[in-house]
């Protein structure tokens, strides 16, 4: 009963119901609109709502990272520009579609069954996190270092050009999260005896700069880029397509709920292998793969969806992020002094149920306002890079400043900013830096006990990761995971005929 | 001009699933990562200034250990870089392509304003900065007339005002001027 009670706190208080929705409606513009990103507007949302009580900041920044999820679809539909990775499969059928006049038709199909995904996905953080919160227990520390490991080397390795070049990304994001007083013994790391680095760097202001200022510095390029106009009638989906399309919508949902959950792998990947799943299985599409299927515009959508509520479980579970988004989200509950991890769950239990209730009520959101307001939301999308991208120079900016007003955080802002623009440039990612900075004093903290409880000895340390079930496992996972990058094995692995190359 | 920059636009933009490697050396590319390995070599030094190796757990060991990985892991970008072709015939029309591809003059414009607005903004405060700022790069970045311009900053500056210190009751600079929207300076 008491849970019922905190799975409906949101729907029930006026003010948390109106961020949710205010959440998800800004989410879908945030995601739709080419040159911002959910994870810039996480990320300045973060330093803004981090005086107001947990519950109304998390409100609004799950209902933003709901509708941004989603929002990328709109774009890929009518444009052919992915708002946001996840939404790359979604562009292959949709914008076809949208071609042949029928956005409004894609569109409305993509809002029903990407809610249909996401309440799979809440479904399944619902049932799953608290027996993984207490099978997490169990967990050692190097159990932990093993885990961050994990995590950043996945997200290195599936989203950047090279696994070399996520290996660089994700240890400069540790070492940026090494700065300032070492936590265990108050000594000082990359300080230089200046009083300004003792705090060290707040992992928001590098969010900000990593995720803002970049991406505004990348856009620039294309200020040019001409806005396209487009016309959309028809949105509410017809109730034979939602019906033909409902198994695969709960297979991909399925499939969306399991890479959501994995580490390191999130919205994108489950959508690509959601797509490839639908291309798979569907024996008689309406229309060929790539020229507009209705299942190949639903698969990538329930699944990206769905990885949402899956990304949620080990977040809150272990205390790992799967990708850039939820590690923006973990910045948001570390700055309100809640811990992730298996103790979330028996010490905060309402946050948790609180957590799960609102996703569902974004989802809700979702199918109201992706149903809804088109009109006017061609007309915004047209909005010029132009005007869009002093405005996040600015946001930028008032965030940095505001998470612990400090002008020095501005300037570390402006840094980060240039260097993610070169990063960037250069064929790095970014996502496995905030992943660092986020994971980095984690990692460092958790190998230094398990170090200590191996009284120092390294032939101690290494056979503590073999001889417990569970670090066993996860150092076989990450053992695989670097083989599978020795490039000699990738050519072996790359000469297997593509699964979609029909 | 947008043409041209597309290339490294859309690499720049990195939205590619499982992007693959260029043919060409991107101009600039081969610098970048030797200060890259620079940096870290340094931060490797740096590291290991902490604690040496006095110890298995000191604090020092987590830095060495990340510093370590960027020097590898830059040597070997840097070695792969290294076999492709370079971006350009001379190291001047390298730069050249440097210039053109990665910092145009409509980076360097909009970086200038960017500095001269955060440093400005602890004297002006952020309501004089921020207009400024948002005024100047309208009028470089958007082509419509200045009034359209001057007529959006206006909105947008009050807009952010009144968003910040209503809703989201955050503390911006005021400035040592002290200039701020009448009945908002709370």
């Amino acid at each position: 009963m008491e849970v019922v009670a905190q799975l409906a706190t949101a729907w029930l208080d006026p003010w948390l119901l109106a961020l949710t929705g205010i959440g998800t409606l800004a989410g879908i513009y945030v995601g739709a609109i080419p040159g911002l990103s959910v994870t810039m507007a996480a990320s300045i949302l973060i330093s803004f709502t981090f005086k107001w009580e947990v519950d109304a900041a998390l409100a609004l920044i799950s209902g933003v990272f709901v509708g941004g999820v989603y929002g990328g679809a709109r774009t890929a539909i009518l444009l052919n520009i992915p708002g946001a990775p996840s939404a790359i499969a979604t562009a292959i059928d949709g914008y076809p579609m949208a071609q042949r006049g029928e956005a409004g038709e894609a569109i409305g199909l993509t809002t029903t069954m990407s809610v249909i995904g996401g309440m799979v996905g809440v479904a399944a953080l619902a049932a799953f996190a608290p027996a993984l919160a207490s099978f997490a227990l169990q967990f050692q520390s190097r159990d932990y270092l093993l885990l961050g490991l994990i995590g950043i080397l996945l997200v290195g390795s599936l989203s950047g050009e090279s696994f070399a070049k996520g290996v660089f990304a994700g240890a400069l994001g540790v070492l940026i999260g090494m700065v300032g007083l070492d936590p265990m013994t108050a000594e000082g790391r990359f300080t230089f005896g200046t009083v300004t680095l003792m705090g060290g760097i707040h992992y928001v202001v590098a969010m900000i700069g990593f995720f803002g200022v970049a991406e505004a510095l990348v856009q620039l390029h294309s200020v040019d880029r001409a806005a396209v106009k487009q016309r959309i009638d028809r949105v509410i989906p017809r109730l034979r397509d939602v019906r033909r399309q409902l198994g695969l919508t709960l297979r991909a949902s399925g499939i969306g709920t399991v890479i959501g959950a994995l580490p390191g792998t999130g919205g994108d990947i489950a959508a690509l292998m959601a797509y490839d799943h639908a291309r798979r299985t569907t024996r008689h599409p309406e229309r060929p793969f790539g020229q507009g299927a209705k299942e190949g515009l639903v698969a990538p959508e329930a699944a990206n969806s769905a990885a949402v509520g899956g990304a949620f479980i080990p977040m809150l579970t272990l205390g790992i992020p799967g990708d850039a988004v939820t590690a923006v989200i973990i910045g948001a509950l570390f700055i309100h002094g809640l811990k992730p991890g298996p103790l979330l769950l028996t010490d905060t239990p309402d946050l948790f149920w609180f957590l799960v209730g609102n996703l569902a009520l974004a989802n809700l959101f979702l199918l109201v306002f992706g149903l809804s307001g088109i009109r006017l939301f061609t007309k915004i999308i047209e909005c010029p890079r132009a005007v869009l991208i002093p405005i996040i120079i600015v946001l930028s900016a008032v965030g940095a400043y505001a998470i612990q007003n400090n002008p020095v955080d501005v300037y570390w802002m402006l840094a980060f900013g240039v260097i993610g623009y070169f990063l960037k440039v250069y064929g790095f990612q970014v996502g496995p830096v905030i992943l660092g900075v986020i994971l980095g004093p984690m990692m460092d903290a958790n190998y230094r006990r398990a170090m200590i409880g191996a009284r120092g000895d390294v032939g101690t340390f290494l056979v503590d990761f073999v001889t417990h079930p569970i670090s066993l496992a996860l150092s076989t996972a990450l053992l695989l995971l670097l083989i599978a990058q020795i490039p000699g094995w990738r050519r072996v692995f790359h000469r297997r005929p593509p699964a979609d190359s029909g | 001009m947008s043409e041209t920059n597309a290339p490294v636009a859309d690499a720049a933009a990195g939205d590619q699933p499982d992007g693959h490697s260029q043919c060409r050396r991107r101009p600039g590319e081969g610098v970048f990562l030797l200060v890259a390995l620079g940096f870290a070599g340094w931060a490797l030094v740096e590291a290991y200034g902490i604690a040496g190796f006095t110890s298995l757990s000191s604090p020092g060991v987590f830095p060495m250990l990340a510093a370590a990985s960027m020097v590898a892991s830059s040597l070997f970008v840097l070695l792969d870089v290294r076999r492709r072709p370079p971006a350009g015939a001379s190291g001047w029309a390298i730069a050249a392509q440097f210039v053109r591809h990665v910092v145009p003059t409509r980076h360097v414009v909009v970086l200038a304003l960017i500095v001269a607005y955060l440093v400005a903004m602890p004297a002006l405060g952020f309501l004089a900065s921020s207009a400024a700022f948002l005024l100047l790069a309208f009028l470089y970045l958007w082509r419509r007339p200045w009034w359209q311009a001057l007529l959006l900053t206006i909105t947008l500056t009050v807009a952010v005002q009144v968003v910040f210190r209503v809703v989201f009751q955050v503390v911006l600079p005021t400035g040592s001027l002290g200039l701020t929207l009448p009945g908002l300076s709370f």
